[in-house]
């Protein structure tokens, strides 16, 4: 049951984004294209967020570093240094990831508010660096350059400059990433980074190396948001240091937790809903962010595992409804060990574990 | 060597304004192990409302008795709605708080405007002092500061509700079985810190340009002060926000502003990598 209808939601989903370019012409919004790109680049930040926090149980406040260092590697590989499409590209990736093994490795020793306040610190650090840096990065004015061609077939040019082929690429881009992140999360490795977050001693005890798994969940964390940064770079053809600062941080755990961390669509839901109120509201009502922040409070307080966790609620209630008579619930009033077990279990685990 | 002198008696008195307000912070989270990120802006509606407080009524006094109080009110109200339901809870209160930080600005904007705004000190003219012309007002709020971080401090100790404070942070459950209202005193608490970082706003408020935006760059002050302190050490935290603006002051005369705040923020990272529970460790506590 469940699946037959996430299922089917996906394959709307997925028939909705590969033709969007012309169902939204169809109905007369195509400057909306726009706006589904934005949200495409930033629901891949958010799911940096989401691997970090959702899966590992770190609360990041710094993610916008690596996507800072990702914008700033494209613009400074074009602009400065004269690399082609791809070789900015990588050169981004490659800055964004050396950047979180670097920082990783000092921030990773540290858990909870100790963890996020370091990653706002080391933000902070490189917000102001990027900041008094004007040679290289511009400073407060950024650092605009003009689009590599993709490919070059002699004379003609694959590039970004076409809004349709700039969707497609970003497109591309991010549904890779997200299958790569659904298998990453999946495998054997991404499930013990979810026992470290259910508690990390006992995750130490049965032999799991913490320090090193939380690490390799902060590279690829950092890898994924230096990536969006890549995009967004592109994206807008500029980099600034404004992206660096640690409320862009703040927006991305925002969108997470009103998604929903730890599952894999919850931060795409949640990037798209705040930012499609954002355009609808912005132009009606200028303070629409009163509204971002009585949400964010109001999903904190009555739904902590967000719209996802919401969904899957409503499903189970259904599964129970009509699969009820089929399989019956084993939490019977004195009824077998299963049950005994999970009381002992749910009575040992830490409450401030609950994500 | 004037221009250091000046600098450095600046971030002397910066430092104690700012050690009000990072009290506040530190309070919070030693009893109530919340991150707050809506701080800063506790701060900020203290200068916006000594603003509307002086510009209705002219007199600038009446701000140091109302807006405290209104500061108390706000921060049983936020604790009530906001903190309580999540207690315990130490990711999303971060989460929370940052989302009431982002209510608090749009509400300012909305009704106290945009453009930033400047307040005339009260006490107008200038002392000579190791050399230099130093503004009279500055020295008043040096003073202010210091009475207030005295006051708070012997209330701590010196009161039934402070010994409450201390109580259910170093043992809940044993304060409960007291007869402590352990509620009871987490709203004070959480009203108290909001209290602070108003009339550190107040106080500061003619030497800072009042705008809703404000808070943003205390923020990250207050955290460096309470963390290089020592989380929940409240003496710690006093001296850490002296020493850093001090430092900063002094720095700035010889690099730019930017650099003195990478320096620092450099410095609370290796704090706390090394040693987590702050440059005082063991002095308290």
């Amino acid at each position: 049951m469940r699946t037959k209808i996430n299922g089917a939601i996906l394959i709307l989903l997925g028939l909705f984004l590969v033709g969007a370019p012309w169902l939204l012409d169809l109905f007369g919004v195509g400057f909306w294209l726009d706006i589904l790109t934005e949200i495409l680049i930033w629901s891949l930040f958010a799911a940096s967020i989401n691997l970090l926090f959702g899966y590992t149980g770190l609360l990041s406040f710094g993610q916008a570093l690596f996507f800072g260092f990702g914008m700033y590697g494209v613009a400074i590989g074009v602009e400065k240094l004269g690399l082609g499409f791809w070789p900015a590209l990588g050169l981004g990736m490659i800055l964004a990831t050396s950047m979180a093994a670097v920082t990783g490795a000092l921030a990773v020793r540290l858990t909870w508010h100790y963890f996020a306040i370091i990653t706002v610190v080391f933000s902070l650090i490189f917000y102001f660096v990027a900041l008094s840096a004007k040679w290289l990065t511009g400073g407060d004015d950024g650092t605009p350059f003009s689009m590599p061609p993709m490919f070059a077939f002699g004379e003609t040019e694959i590039s970004m400059s076409s809004y349709t082929t700039q969707y497609f690429f970003i497109l591309t881009v991010v549904a890779l990433a997200f299958y790569l992140k659904y298998r990453f999360v999946n495998s054997p490795l991404g499930l013990a980074l979810v026992a470290i977050r259910e508690n990390d001693a006992r995750a130490e005890m049965i032999g799991l190396n913490v320090y090193l798994l939380r690490l390799t969940s902060f590279i690829a964390a950092g890898a994924l948001a230096g990536l969006s940064g890549c995009l967004f770079a592109l994206f807008g053809r500029y980099a600034s240091a404004s992206y660096m600062f640690y409320h862009v941080s703040g927006e991305g755990v925002v969108w997470t937790l009103i998604g929903g961390a730890g599952t894999i669509l919850g931060p795409v839901l949640g990037t798209a809903l705040v930012i499609v109120v954002r355009e609808e509201l912005s132009n009606v009502w200028e303070h629409y962010p009163i509204l971002v922040g009585l949400f964010v409070i109001l999903t904190v307080v009555f739904a902590p595992r967000g719209l996802m966790g919401l969904w899957n609620s409503l499903m189970d209630r259904i599964e129970a409804r009509f699969d009820g008579g089929k399989t019956p619930t084993p939490m019977t009033p004195g009824g077998g060990k299963h049950t005994r077990d999970t009381t002992l279990q749910s009575a040992t685990v830490r409450p401030e574990l609950e994500t | 060597m004037e221009l250091v002198a000046a600098l450095a008696i600046n971030g002397l008195v910066w430092g104690l304004i700012i050690a009000l307000i990072a009290l506040g912070l530190s309070i919070i989270f030693g009893l109530l192990d919340i991150i707050n990120l809506a701080h800063g802006d506790f701060f900020m509606v203290g200068t916006v409302l000594t603003w509307f407080v002086f510009s209705s009524t002219g007199n600038y006094w009446l701000a140091f008795l109302i807006v405290p109080i209104i500061g108390l009110v706000l921060g049983a109200l936020v604790e009530r709605a906001v903190i309580q339901p999540i207690r315990g809870k130490a990711a999303l209160s971060i989460v929370a708080t940052f989302g009431l930080s982002i209510i608090i600005q749009e509400t300012v904007r909305a009704t106290y405007g945009a453009a930033p705004k400047r307040i005339l000190p009260p006490i107008e003219g200038t002392i000579p002092l190791f050399g230099l012309e130093y503004d009279v007002y500055r020295i008043f709020a040096a003073i202010v500061s210091i009475l207030a971080i005295a006051g708070f401090f012997a209330f701590l100790h010196r009161t039934k509700l402070g010994t409450w404070m201390r109580a259910v942070r170093i043992d809940r459950e044993t304060a409960l079985a007291m007869g402590v209202p352990a509620t009871n005193v987490y709203i004070l608490t959480f009203a108290l810190g909001f209290a602070l970082a108003a009339f550190g706003g107040v106080v500061a408020a003619p030497i800072t340009t009042v705008e809703f935006q404000s808070g943003v760059d205390v923020l990250p002050f207050c955290f460096m002060a309470v963390i290089i302190g020592g989380l929940g050490n409240l003496p710690g935290t006093v001296a850490a926000a002296v020493l850093l603006a001090v430092t900063e002051g002094i720095v700035t005369s010889f690099a730019d502003p930017t650099t003195a705040r990478i320096l620092s923020l450099c410095l609370m990272s290796a704090v706390l990598i090394v040693r987590p529970h702050g440059l005082f460790q063991g002095a308290t506590r």
